[in-house]
Protein backbone atom coordinates (compact mmCIF):
# COMPACT_ATOMS: atom_id res chain seq x y z
CA UNK A 1 0.00 0.00 0.00
CA UNK A 2 1.37 3.38 -1.02
CA UNK A 3 -0.27 6.64 0.00
CA UNK A 4 0.53 9.95 -1.70
CA UNK A 5 -0.83 13.33 -0.60
CA UNK A 6 -2.49 15.45 -3.29
CA UNK A 7 -4.35 18.71 -3.79
CA UNK A 8 -8.11 18.38 -4.25
CA UNK A 9 -9.86 19.60 -7.41
CA UNK A 10 -13.17 17.73 -6.98
CA UNK A 11 -14.25 15.94 -3.78
CA UNK A 12 -15.38 12.32 -3.55
CA UNK A 13 -13.84 8.89 -3.01
CA UNK A 14 -13.48 6.40 -5.84
CA UNK A 15 -11.56 3.13 -6.35
CA UNK A 16 -10.74 1.52 -9.67
CA UNK A 17 -8.23 0.20 -12.16
CA UNK A 18 -5.58 2.67 -13.30
CA UNK A 19 -4.94 3.64 -16.91
CA UNK A 20 -1.82 5.77 -17.37
CA UNK A 21 -0.87 8.21 -20.13
CA UNK A 22 2.37 10.17 -20.07
CA UNK A 23 0.93 12.28 -22.93
CA UNK A 24 -1.62 15.10 -22.45
CA UNK A 25 -5.21 14.37 -23.49
CA UNK A 26 -7.80 16.49 -25.32
CA UNK A 27 -11.42 15.49 -24.83
CA UNK A 28 -12.39 17.16 -28.11
CA UNK A 29 -11.06 14.91 -30.82
CA UNK A 30 -8.88 12.46 -28.84
CA UNK A 31 -11.61 10.42 -27.11
CA UNK A 32 -14.75 8.96 -28.74
CA UNK A 33 -17.75 9.86 -26.51
CA UNK A 34 -19.63 6.79 -27.79
CA UNK A 35 -17.03 4.29 -26.56
CA UNK A 36 -14.52 6.02 -24.27
CA UNK A 37 -11.78 4.77 -26.62
CA UNK A 38 -8.83 7.06 -27.36
CA UNK A 39 -8.89 7.66 -31.13
CA UNK A 40 -6.10 10.21 -31.60
CA UNK A 41 -3.61 8.75 -34.11
CA UNK A 42 -0.22 8.24 -32.48
CA UNK A 43 -1.48 8.73 -28.91
CA UNK A 44 0.02 6.20 -26.51
CA UNK A 45 -3.49 5.18 -25.40
CA UNK A 46 -4.79 4.91 -28.99
CA UNK A 47 -7.33 2.08 -29.19
CA UNK A 48 -7.67 1.74 -25.37
CA UNK A 49 -10.76 2.65 -23.37
CA UNK A 50 -10.67 5.08 -20.45
CA UNK A 51 -14.28 4.23 -19.48
CA UNK A 52 -14.73 3.44 -15.79
CA UNK A 53 -10.99 3.70 -15.08
CA UNK A 54 -8.88 5.91 -12.85
CA UNK A 55 -7.15 8.07 -15.46
CA UNK A 56 -3.66 9.41 -14.74
CA UNK A 57 -2.26 11.92 -17.26
CA UNK A 58 -0.10 15.05 -17.00
CA UNK A 59 -2.70 17.65 -18.02
CA UNK A 60 -5.33 18.55 -20.61
CA UNK A 61 -4.50 20.04 -24.00
CA UNK A 62 -6.26 21.39 -27.09
CA UNK A 63 -9.69 22.89 -27.60
CA UNK A 64 -11.50 24.64 -24.75
CA UNK A 65 -14.65 22.84 -25.95
CA UNK A 66 -13.26 19.69 -24.27
CA UNK A 67 -15.63 20.06 -21.31
CA UNK A 68 -18.68 19.68 -23.62
CA UNK A 69 -17.25 16.49 -25.09
CA UNK A 70 -16.24 15.12 -21.66
CA UNK A 71 -19.80 15.71 -20.45
CA UNK A 72 -21.25 13.79 -23.43
CA UNK A 73 -18.74 10.97 -22.76
CA UNK A 74 -19.83 10.89 -19.11
CA UNK A 75 -23.56 10.86 -19.92
CA UNK A 76 -23.02 7.90 -22.28
CA UNK A 77 -21.28 5.97 -19.46
CA UNK A 78 -17.83 6.15 -21.04
CA UNK A 79 -15.94 8.64 -18.86
CA UNK A 80 -13.18 7.76 -16.38
CA UNK A 81 -14.46 7.46 -12.79
CA UNK A 82 -11.57 9.42 -11.30
CA UNK A 83 -8.83 11.75 -12.60
CA UNK A 84 -5.25 12.32 -11.42
CA UNK A 85 -3.29 15.12 -13.12
CA UNK A 86 0.23 16.33 -12.51
CA UNK A 87 -1.07 19.89 -12.80
CA UNK A 88 -4.71 20.53 -13.62
CA UNK A 89 -5.71 23.08 -16.25
CA UNK A 90 -9.13 24.66 -16.57
CA UNK A 91 -10.79 22.47 -19.19
CA UNK A 92 -10.20 19.15 -17.40
CA UNK A 93 -10.96 20.70 -14.01
CA UNK A 94 -14.31 22.00 -15.28
CA UNK A 95 -15.05 18.60 -16.85
CA UNK A 96 -14.56 16.94 -13.46
CA UNK A 97 -16.67 19.54 -11.63
CA UNK A 98 -19.71 19.29 -13.93
CA UNK A 99 -19.70 15.49 -13.81
CA UNK A 100 -18.84 15.14 -10.10
CA UNK A 101 -15.77 13.08 -11.04
CA UNK A 102 -13.31 12.94 -8.10
CA UNK A 103 -10.08 14.63 -9.17
CA UNK A 104 -6.74 15.47 -7.54
CA UNK A 105 -3.50 17.04 -8.77
CA UNK A 106 -0.06 18.26 -7.60
CA UNK A 107 0.81 15.00 -5.81
CA UNK A 108 3.66 15.15 -3.29
CA UNK A 109 5.48 12.40 -5.17
CA UNK A 110 5.60 11.70 -8.91
CA UNK A 111 2.55 9.47 -9.54
CA UNK A 112 4.11 8.05 -12.73
CA UNK A 113 6.72 6.36 -10.50
CA UNK A 114 4.12 4.54 -8.43
CA UNK A 115 1.03 4.03 -10.57
CA UNK A 116 1.15 1.57 -13.49
CA UNK A 117 -1.56 0.37 -15.89
CA UNK A 118 -3.88 -2.10 -14.17
CA UNK A 119 -3.02 -1.13 -10.57
CA UNK A 120 -5.97 -0.75 -8.20
CA UNK A 121 -5.99 2.90 -7.13
CA UNK A 122 -8.17 4.91 -4.75
CA UNK A 123 -8.61 8.67 -5.13
CA UNK A 124 -9.66 10.23 -1.84
CA UNK A 125 -10.84 13.65 -2.91
CA UNK A 126 -12.28 14.39 0.53
CA UNK A 127 -9.02 14.21 2.43
CA UNK A 128 -6.63 14.76 -0.49
CA UNK A 129 -4.63 11.64 -1.16
CA UNK A 130 -4.17 8.78 -3.62
CA UNK A 131 -3.68 5.17 -2.50
CA UNK A 132 -2.04 2.50 -4.69
CA UNK A 133 -2.60 -1.18 -3.81
CA UNK A 134 0.90 -2.26 -4.72
CA UNK A 135 4.26 -2.51 -3.02
CA UNK A 136 6.52 0.51 -3.44
CA UNK A 137 9.24 -0.23 -6.03
CA UNK B 1 -9.47 31.51 -2.62
CA UNK B 2 -10.78 34.52 -0.73
CA UNK B 3 -14.48 34.81 -1.56
CA UNK B 4 -16.75 37.76 -0.84
CA UNK B 5 -19.92 37.23 1.20
CA UNK B 6 -22.04 37.11 -1.96
CA UNK B 7 -19.69 34.60 -3.61
CA UNK B 8 -19.76 32.44 -0.46
CA UNK B 9 -23.54 32.62 -0.36
CA UNK B 10 -23.64 31.45 -3.97
CA UNK B 11 -21.38 28.46 -3.37
CA UNK B 12 -23.36 27.52 -0.26
CA UNK B 13 -26.54 27.40 -2.34
CA UNK B 14 -28.32 30.46 -0.93
CA UNK B 15 -29.00 31.69 -4.48
CA UNK B 16 -30.21 28.23 -5.59
CA UNK B 17 -28.54 25.27 -7.30
CA UNK B 18 -27.88 27.04 -10.62
CA UNK B 19 -25.74 29.79 -9.10
CA UNK B 20 -24.13 27.22 -6.79
CA UNK B 21 -23.00 25.05 -9.74
CA UNK B 22 -21.57 28.08 -11.54
CA UNK B 23 -19.61 29.26 -8.50
CA UNK B 24 -18.27 25.71 -7.94
CA UNK B 25 -16.94 25.71 -11.50
CA UNK B 26 -15.22 29.08 -11.07
CA UNK B 27 -13.65 28.16 -7.72
CA UNK B 28 -12.28 24.90 -9.19
CA UNK B 29 -10.71 26.84 -12.09
CA UNK B 30 -9.38 29.51 -9.73
CA UNK B 31 -7.81 26.91 -7.41
CA UNK B 32 -6.11 25.19 -10.36
CA UNK B 33 -4.34 28.38 -11.33
CA UNK B 34 -3.70 29.71 -7.83
CA UNK B 35 -6.10 32.67 -8.16
CA UNK B 36 -6.50 34.59 -4.90
CA UNK B 37 -9.90 36.12 -5.62
CA UNK B 38 -12.63 36.76 -8.18
CA UNK B 39 -12.92 39.95 -10.25
CA UNK B 40 -16.13 41.33 -11.83
CA UNK B 41 -16.60 40.80 -15.59
CA UNK B 42 -18.34 43.26 -17.92
CA UNK B 43 -18.78 41.11 -21.03
CA UNK B 44 -19.20 37.41 -21.86
CA UNK B 45 -19.17 35.51 -25.16
CA UNK B 46 -20.12 31.82 -25.55
CA UNK B 47 -18.33 29.81 -28.26
CA UNK B 48 -19.63 26.24 -28.45
CA UNK B 49 -22.02 25.17 -31.17
CA UNK B 50 -24.01 21.98 -31.56
CA UNK B 51 -21.14 20.02 -33.14
CA UNK B 52 -19.18 20.05 -29.85
CA UNK B 53 -22.04 20.54 -27.35
CA UNK B 54 -24.08 17.59 -28.62
CA UNK B 55 -27.48 16.75 -27.12
CA UNK B 56 -26.04 16.25 -23.63
CA UNK B 57 -24.62 19.77 -23.71
CA UNK B 58 -28.04 21.21 -24.52
CA UNK B 59 -29.45 19.20 -21.59
CA UNK B 60 -26.77 20.61 -19.29
CA UNK B 61 -27.83 24.14 -20.24
CA UNK B 62 -31.52 23.24 -19.80
CA UNK B 63 -30.84 21.91 -16.28
CA UNK B 64 -28.90 25.05 -15.43
CA UNK B 65 -31.85 27.17 -16.56
CA UNK B 66 -34.33 24.99 -14.64
CA UNK B 67 -32.15 25.40 -11.56
CA UNK B 68 -32.74 29.15 -11.73
CA UNK B 69 -29.48 30.41 -13.22
CA UNK B 70 -29.73 33.59 -15.31
CA UNK B 71 -26.96 35.69 -16.83
CA UNK B 72 -26.23 38.94 -15.01
CA UNK B 73 -23.69 40.26 -17.55
CA UNK B 74 -24.23 41.07 -21.25
CA UNK B 75 -23.61 37.76 -23.04
CA UNK B 76 -23.47 36.99 -26.76
CA UNK B 77 -23.16 33.73 -28.72
CA UNK B 78 -20.92 32.50 -31.54
CA UNK B 79 -22.29 31.37 -34.94
CA UNK B 80 -24.35 28.21 -35.32
CA UNK B 81 -25.26 25.84 -38.15
CA UNK B 82 -27.54 27.69 -40.57
CA UNK B 83 -29.13 31.00 -41.58
CA UNK B 84 -32.16 31.69 -39.38
CA UNK B 85 -33.96 33.58 -42.14
CA UNK B 86 -33.24 31.42 -45.19
CA UNK B 87 -32.86 27.99 -43.59
CA UNK B 88 -35.61 26.45 -45.75
CA UNK B 89 -33.44 26.86 -48.84
CA UNK B 90 -30.60 24.78 -47.38
CA UNK B 91 -32.21 21.32 -46.90
CA UNK B 92 -31.36 21.28 -43.20
CA UNK B 93 -32.06 17.86 -41.60
CA UNK B 94 -35.03 17.86 -39.15
CA UNK B 95 -32.81 16.66 -36.35
CA UNK B 96 -30.53 19.71 -36.59
CA UNK B 97 -33.51 22.09 -36.73
CA UNK B 98 -34.87 20.57 -33.55
CA UNK B 99 -31.51 20.85 -31.77
CA UNK B 100 -31.12 24.47 -32.90
CA UNK B 101 -34.58 25.37 -31.58
CA UNK B 102 -33.65 23.92 -28.19
CA UNK B 103 -30.37 25.89 -28.15
CA UNK B 104 -32.29 29.09 -29.00
CA UNK B 105 -34.86 28.46 -26.27
CA UNK B 106 -32.42 27.66 -23.49
CA UNK B 107 -30.05 30.54 -24.25
CA UNK B 108 -33.01 32.95 -24.37
CA UNK B 109 -34.22 31.62 -21.00
CA UNK B 110 -30.75 32.01 -19.50
CA UNK B 111 -30.72 35.60 -20.79
CA UNK B 112 -27.98 35.36 -23.39
CA UNK B 113 -28.41 37.50 -26.54
CA UNK B 114 -28.73 35.36 -29.67
CA UNK B 115 -26.24 37.19 -31.88
CA UNK B 116 -24.87 34.01 -33.52
CA UNK B 117 -21.88 36.07 -34.48
CA UNK B 118 -18.12 35.85 -34.00
CA UNK B 119 -17.65 39.55 -34.72
CA UNK B 120 -19.72 40.29 -31.61
CA UNK B 121 -17.47 43.30 -30.92
CA UNK B 122 -18.89 44.83 -34.13
CA UNK B 123 -22.51 44.21 -33.19
CA UNK B 124 -22.83 45.43 -29.62
CA UNK B 125 -20.57 43.42 -27.32
CA UNK B 126 -17.73 45.91 -27.05
CA UNK B 127 -15.86 46.06 -23.73
CA UNK B 128 -13.65 48.96 -22.69
CA UNK B 129 -9.91 49.23 -22.15
CA UNK B 130 -8.91 47.39 -18.98
CA UNK B 131 -12.24 45.58 -18.55
CA UNK B 132 -12.16 42.00 -17.29
CA UNK B 133 -14.14 39.85 -19.71
CA UNK B 134 -14.78 36.14 -20.40
CA UNK B 135 -14.76 35.35 -24.12
CA UNK B 136 -14.62 31.68 -25.06
CA UNK B 137 -13.31 31.83 -28.58
CA UNK B 138 -9.57 32.05 -28.98
CA UNK B 139 -9.52 34.40 -31.98
CA UNK B 140 -11.83 37.06 -30.61
CA UNK B 141 -10.22 36.69 -27.16
CA UNK B 142 -6.89 37.61 -28.73
CA UNK B 143 -8.59 40.54 -30.50
CA UNK B 144 -10.02 41.77 -27.18
CA UNK B 145 -6.66 41.57 -25.41
CA UNK B 146 -4.56 42.97 -28.25
CA UNK B 147 -6.72 45.58 -30.01
CA UNK B 148 -9.32 46.64 -27.43
CA UNK B 149 -7.10 46.19 -24.37
CA UNK B 150 -9.73 44.29 -22.39
CA UNK B 151 -8.56 41.26 -20.40
CA UNK B 152 -9.60 37.70 -21.18
CA UNK B 153 -8.03 34.29 -20.58
CA UNK B 154 -8.43 31.31 -22.88
CA UNK B 155 -11.58 30.08 -21.11
CA UNK B 156 -13.94 27.25 -22.04
CA UNK B 157 -17.71 27.63 -22.35
CA UNK B 158 -18.63 26.26 -18.90
CA UNK B 159 -16.29 28.81 -17.34
CA UNK B 160 -17.66 31.76 -19.30
CA UNK B 161 -21.29 30.76 -18.75
CA UNK B 162 -20.51 30.55 -15.02
CA UNK B 163 -18.95 34.01 -15.24
CA UNK B 164 -22.05 35.32 -17.01
CA UNK B 165 -24.29 33.98 -14.25
CA UNK B 166 -22.22 34.93 -11.19
CA UNK B 167 -20.78 38.13 -12.69
CA UNK B 168 -17.20 37.24 -11.72
CA UNK B 169 -14.14 35.30 -12.99
CA UNK B 170 -11.05 34.03 -11.12
CA UNK B 171 -8.22 36.56 -11.24
CA UNK B 172 -5.25 34.82 -12.87
CA UNK B 173 -3.31 34.81 -16.14
CA UNK B 174 -4.05 37.73 -18.46
CA UNK B 175 -6.34 39.39 -15.89
CA UNK B 176 -3.18 40.43 -14.00
CA UNK B 177 -0.97 43.25 -15.33
CA UNK B 178 2.18 41.39 -14.32
CA UNK B 179 1.32 38.56 -16.73
CA UNK B 180 0.73 40.85 -19.73
CA UNK B 181 4.33 41.82 -20.51
CA UNK B 182 5.75 40.98 -23.92
CA UNK B 183 7.97 37.89 -23.98
CA UNK B 184 9.35 37.63 -27.52
CA UNK B 185 10.07 40.31 -30.17
CA UNK B 186 8.71 39.71 -33.68
CA UNK B 187 10.51 41.49 -36.55
CA UNK B 188 8.71 41.78 -39.89
CA UNK B 189 10.94 44.42 -41.56
CA UNK B 190 12.63 41.92 -43.89
CA UNK B 191 9.24 41.21 -45.53
CA UNK B 192 7.65 43.49 -48.08
CA UNK B 193 4.46 43.84 -46.04
CA UNK B 194 3.51 47.10 -47.78
CA UNK B 195 2.38 44.84 -50.66
CA UNK B 196 0.78 42.16 -48.47
CA UNK B 197 -2.88 41.29 -48.83
CA UNK B 198 -5.09 39.80 -46.14
CA UNK B 199 -4.05 36.22 -47.04
CA UNK B 200 -0.34 37.07 -46.99
CA UNK B 201 -0.67 38.38 -43.43
CA UNK B 202 -2.27 35.07 -42.44
CA UNK B 203 0.45 33.03 -44.15
CA UNK B 204 3.05 35.12 -42.27
CA UNK B 205 1.25 34.66 -38.94
CA UNK B 206 0.90 30.90 -39.59
CA UNK B 207 4.70 30.60 -39.48
CA UNK B 208 5.22 33.12 -36.66
CA UNK B 209 2.69 31.28 -34.46
CA UNK B 210 4.80 28.12 -34.57
CA UNK B 211 7.83 30.02 -33.28
CA UNK B 212 5.90 31.96 -30.62
CA UNK B 213 4.21 28.94 -28.97
CA UNK B 214 2.43 30.11 -25.81
CA UNK B 215 4.51 33.27 -25.29
CA UNK B 216 3.31 36.88 -25.65
CA UNK B 217 4.71 38.24 -28.94
CA UNK B 218 5.57 41.90 -29.58
CA UNK B 219 5.32 43.02 -33.21
CA UNK B 220 7.68 46.00 -33.39
CA UNK B 221 7.51 47.20 -36.98
CA UNK B 222 3.98 47.01 -38.32
CA UNK B 223 2.72 50.36 -39.69
CA UNK B 224 0.30 52.00 -37.19
CA UNK B 225 -2.20 52.60 -40.03
CA UNK B 226 -2.49 48.85 -40.82
CA UNK B 227 -6.18 48.12 -41.43
CA UNK B 228 -8.13 46.21 -38.77
CA UNK B 229 -8.83 43.37 -41.20
CA UNK B 230 -5.09 42.67 -41.40
CA UNK B 231 -4.70 42.77 -37.61
CA UNK B 232 -7.49 40.21 -37.42
CA UNK B 233 -5.70 38.15 -40.07
CA UNK B 234 -2.62 38.00 -37.84
CA UNK B 235 -4.48 37.37 -34.56
CA UNK B 236 -6.92 34.73 -35.76
CA UNK B 237 -4.08 32.77 -37.37
CA UNK B 238 -1.60 33.06 -34.47
CA UNK B 239 -4.20 31.39 -32.25
CA UNK B 240 -4.23 28.35 -34.56
CA UNK B 241 -0.51 27.55 -34.80
CA UNK B 242 0.37 29.07 -31.41
CA UNK B 243 -1.40 29.18 -28.04
CA UNK B 244 -1.48 32.96 -28.09
CA UNK B 245 -3.87 35.03 -25.94
CA UNK B 246 -2.31 38.50 -26.18
CA UNK B 247 -0.22 40.17 -28.87
CA UNK B 248 1.42 43.56 -28.46
CA UNK B 249 1.36 45.52 -31.72
CA UNK B 250 3.64 48.45 -30.84
CA UNK B 251 1.87 51.72 -31.61
CA UNK B 252 -1.53 50.00 -31.90
CA UNK B 253 -2.23 47.91 -28.78
CA UNK B 254 -3.44 50.28 -26.01
CA UNK B 255 -0.89 48.90 -23.53
CA UNK B 256 1.98 49.11 -26.05
CA UNK B 257 2.64 52.68 -27.20
CA UNK B 258 6.35 51.75 -27.12
CA UNK B 259 8.41 48.54 -26.95
CA UNK B 260 9.40 49.43 -23.40
CA UNK B 261 5.78 49.89 -22.33
CA UNK B 262 4.95 46.47 -23.81
CA UNK B 263 7.89 44.57 -22.31
CA UNK B 264 9.04 46.48 -19.26
CA UNK B 265 12.75 46.76 -18.54
CA UNK B 266 13.55 43.41 -20.16
CA UNK B 267 12.92 44.56 -23.74
CA UNK B 268 16.54 44.44 -24.87
CA UNK B 269 17.18 40.95 -23.50
CA UNK B 270 14.17 39.30 -25.19
CA UNK B 271 14.59 36.77 -27.98
CA UNK B 272 13.94 38.19 -31.46
CA UNK B 273 12.21 36.08 -34.10
CA UNK B 274 11.38 36.62 -37.77
CA UNK B 275 10.28 34.63 -40.79
CA UNK B 276 11.46 34.76 -44.42
CA UNK B 277 9.42 35.24 -47.58
CA UNK B 278 10.17 31.58 -48.39
CA UNK B 279 8.53 30.63 -45.07
CA UNK B 280 5.46 32.71 -45.98
CA UNK B 281 5.25 31.05 -49.43
CA UNK B 282 5.64 27.63 -47.79
CA UNK B 283 2.71 28.42 -45.44
CA UNK B 284 0.33 28.57 -48.43
CA UNK B 285 1.31 24.99 -49.31
CA UNK B 286 0.84 23.85 -45.70
CA UNK B 287 -2.53 25.50 -45.17
CA UNK B 288 -4.19 24.10 -48.31
CA UNK B 289 -5.01 20.39 -48.04
CA UNK B 290 -6.67 19.63 -51.39
CA UNK B 291 -5.05 18.06 -54.44
CA UNK B 292 -8.30 18.18 -56.44
CA UNK B 293 -8.54 21.46 -58.36
CA UNK B 294 -12.30 21.31 -58.91
CA UNK B 295 -13.88 23.42 -56.16
CA UNK B 296 -17.43 22.76 -54.88
CA UNK B 297 -17.76 25.75 -52.57
CA UNK B 298 -15.99 29.08 -52.18
CA UNK B 299 -16.72 30.36 -48.68
CA UNK B 300 -15.74 33.57 -46.83
CA UNK B 301 -16.28 34.49 -43.19
CA UNK B 302 -13.92 33.20 -40.52
CA UNK B 303 -14.26 35.42 -38.63
CA UNK B 304 -17.58 36.54 -40.13
CA UNK B 305 -17.19 39.14 -42.92
CA UNK B 306 -17.48 42.83 -42.09
CA UNK B 307 -19.56 45.17 -44.26
CA UNK B 308 -16.33 46.51 -45.82
CA UNK B 309 -15.18 43.03 -46.87
CA UNK B 310 -18.56 42.21 -48.41
CA UNK B 311 -18.58 45.57 -50.22
CA UNK B 312 -15.29 44.61 -51.90
CA UNK B 313 -16.65 41.21 -52.92
CA UNK B 314 -19.83 42.77 -54.36
CA UNK B 315 -17.82 45.27 -56.37
CA UNK B 316 -15.54 42.58 -57.76
CA UNK B 317 -18.49 40.32 -58.67
CA UNK B 318 -20.53 43.08 -60.33
CA UNK B 319 -21.54 41.92 -63.80
CA UNK B 320 -19.79 38.53 -63.46
CA UNK B 321 -21.19 34.98 -63.15
CA UNK B 322 -19.88 32.25 -60.93
CA UNK B 323 -19.44 28.73 -62.29
CA UNK B 324 -22.68 26.67 -62.31
CA UNK B 325 -21.05 23.80 -60.39
CA UNK B 326 -19.46 26.00 -57.73
CA UNK B 327 -21.28 27.72 -54.88
CA UNK B 328 -20.20 31.01 -53.31
CA UNK B 329 -21.16 31.66 -49.66
CA UNK B 330 -20.36 34.83 -47.76
CA UNK B 331 -20.88 34.27 -44.03
CA UNK B 332 -21.68 37.14 -41.71
CA UNK B 333 -23.93 38.27 -38.88
CA UNK B 334 -27.62 39.02 -39.35
CA UNK B 335 -26.88 42.74 -38.75
CA UNK B 336 -24.36 42.94 -41.57
CA UNK B 337 -26.64 40.88 -43.86
CA UNK B 338 -29.38 43.49 -43.33
CA UNK B 339 -26.94 46.26 -44.13
CA UNK B 340 -25.88 44.41 -47.31
CA UNK B 341 -29.48 44.52 -48.55
CA UNK B 342 -29.65 48.26 -47.92
CA UNK B 343 -26.34 48.82 -49.73
CA UNK B 344 -27.36 46.76 -52.76
CA UNK B 345 -24.54 44.26 -52.15
CA UNK B 346 -26.97 41.35 -51.69
CA UNK B 347 -28.49 41.93 -55.13
CA UNK B 348 -25.12 42.15 -56.89
CA UNK B 349 -23.86 39.00 -55.20
CA UNK B 350 -27.09 37.15 -55.90
CA UNK B 351 -27.04 38.22 -59.57
CA UNK B 352 -23.57 36.73 -59.88
CA UNK B 353 -24.82 33.45 -58.36
CA UNK B 354 -23.46 33.83 -54.83
CA UNK B 355 -25.29 34.26 -51.53
CA UNK B 356 -24.90 36.01 -48.20
CA UNK B 357 -25.49 33.58 -45.32
CA UNK B 358 -26.11 34.93 -41.82
CA UNK B 359 -25.66 33.30 -38.39
CA UNK B 360 -22.90 30.90 -39.45
CA UNK B 361 -19.11 31.07 -39.65
CA UNK B 362 -16.97 29.54 -42.37
CA UNK B 363 -15.07 27.22 -40.00
CA UNK B 364 -17.47 24.49 -38.83
CA UNK B 365 -21.25 24.85 -38.67
CA UNK B 366 -22.36 24.31 -42.32
CA UNK B 367 -20.14 21.24 -42.73
CA UNK B 368 -22.62 19.33 -40.55
CA UNK B 369 -24.88 19.08 -43.63
CA UNK B 370 -22.96 20.26 -46.72
CA UNK B 371 -20.98 17.01 -47.25
CA UNK B 372 -24.31 15.14 -47.59
CA UNK B 373 -25.13 17.59 -50.38
CA UNK B 374 -21.95 16.76 -52.30
CA UNK B 375 -19.65 19.53 -51.04
CA UNK B 376 -16.15 18.13 -50.54
CA UNK B 377 -13.54 20.66 -51.76
CA UNK B 378 -13.73 24.26 -50.54
CA UNK B 379 -11.72 27.39 -51.34
CA UNK B 380 -11.36 29.89 -48.52
CA UNK B 381 -9.58 33.12 -47.62
CA UNK B 382 -9.11 32.10 -43.95
CA UNK B 383 -6.22 29.94 -42.75
CA UNK B 384 -8.06 29.34 -39.49
CA UNK B 385 -11.17 28.02 -41.25
CA UNK B 386 -9.03 25.88 -43.55
CA UNK B 387 -7.47 24.23 -40.50
CA UNK B 388 -10.71 23.64 -38.58
CA UNK B 389 -12.90 22.63 -41.51
CA UNK B 390 -10.28 20.05 -42.52
CA UNK B 391 -9.40 18.71 -39.06
CA UNK B 392 -12.84 18.80 -37.44
CA UNK B 393 -15.15 18.08 -40.36
CA UNK B 394 -12.88 16.51 -42.99
CA UNK B 395 -13.25 19.07 -45.81
CA UNK B 396 -10.48 19.40 -48.42
CA UNK B 397 -9.32 23.01 -48.72
CA UNK B 398 -7.59 25.59 -50.89
CA UNK B 399 -6.36 28.74 -49.14
CA UNK B 400 -5.73 32.04 -50.91
CA UNK B 401 -6.64 35.73 -51.14
CA UNK B 402 -10.21 36.98 -51.54
CA UNK B 403 -9.50 37.82 -55.20
CA UNK B 404 -8.04 34.36 -55.93
CA UNK B 405 -11.05 32.72 -54.29
CA UNK B 406 -13.52 34.80 -56.31
CA UNK B 407 -11.65 34.00 -59.54
CA UNK B 408 -11.94 30.36 -58.47
CA UNK B 409 -15.70 30.73 -57.99
CA UNK B 410 -15.99 32.08 -61.54
CA UNK B 411 -13.72 29.43 -63.09
CA UNK B 412 -14.91 26.47 -61.00
CA UNK B 413 -11.33 25.36 -60.41
CA UNK B 414 -8.61 26.64 -58.06
CA UNK B 415 -6.91 29.83 -59.32
CA UNK B 416 -4.55 30.67 -56.46
CA UNK B 417 -1.24 29.55 -54.88
CA UNK B 418 -0.47 25.84 -55.29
Amino acid sequence: MMKIKAKIVVRGIVRGEAIVSSMPISFTGSVDPNTGIVREPGHELEGQSIAGKILLFPMGKGSTTGSWQFYATYKRGNAPKGIINLRAEGVVAVSAVITGTPMVHQLEQDPFQYIKNGDMVTINGDEGFVEVEREAP
Amino acid sequence: MQLTKKEKDMIEGKYGPGYQRCMEILVAVGECYGAERMVPVTSVHIAGNYSVMETEGIEWLEELAQDGARVTVFTTKNPEMFDFEDWREFNIPENLLDKQNRINDVLRTLGATLTYSCHHYLVGNLPRFGDHIAWASSGSGAYANSVIGARSNRDGDHTVISAAVTGVIPEYGLHLSRNRKGQVIVKTDSLNIADYNHADFQAMAWQIGKKVGDRIPVFVDLPPNIVTQNLKAILYTLTVTGAVGLVHFVGITPEAPTVEAACGDDASSLEKISVTQEDVDQAYREISTSSDEKVDLVIFGCPQCSIQEIGEVAEFLDGKKIHPETQLWICTSDWVKTLCKRMGYSEKIKAAGGRIVADIGAACGPYLYLPQQGVRVIAINSARASYYSHNVTGMETWFGSTRECIETAIAGTWRGHK
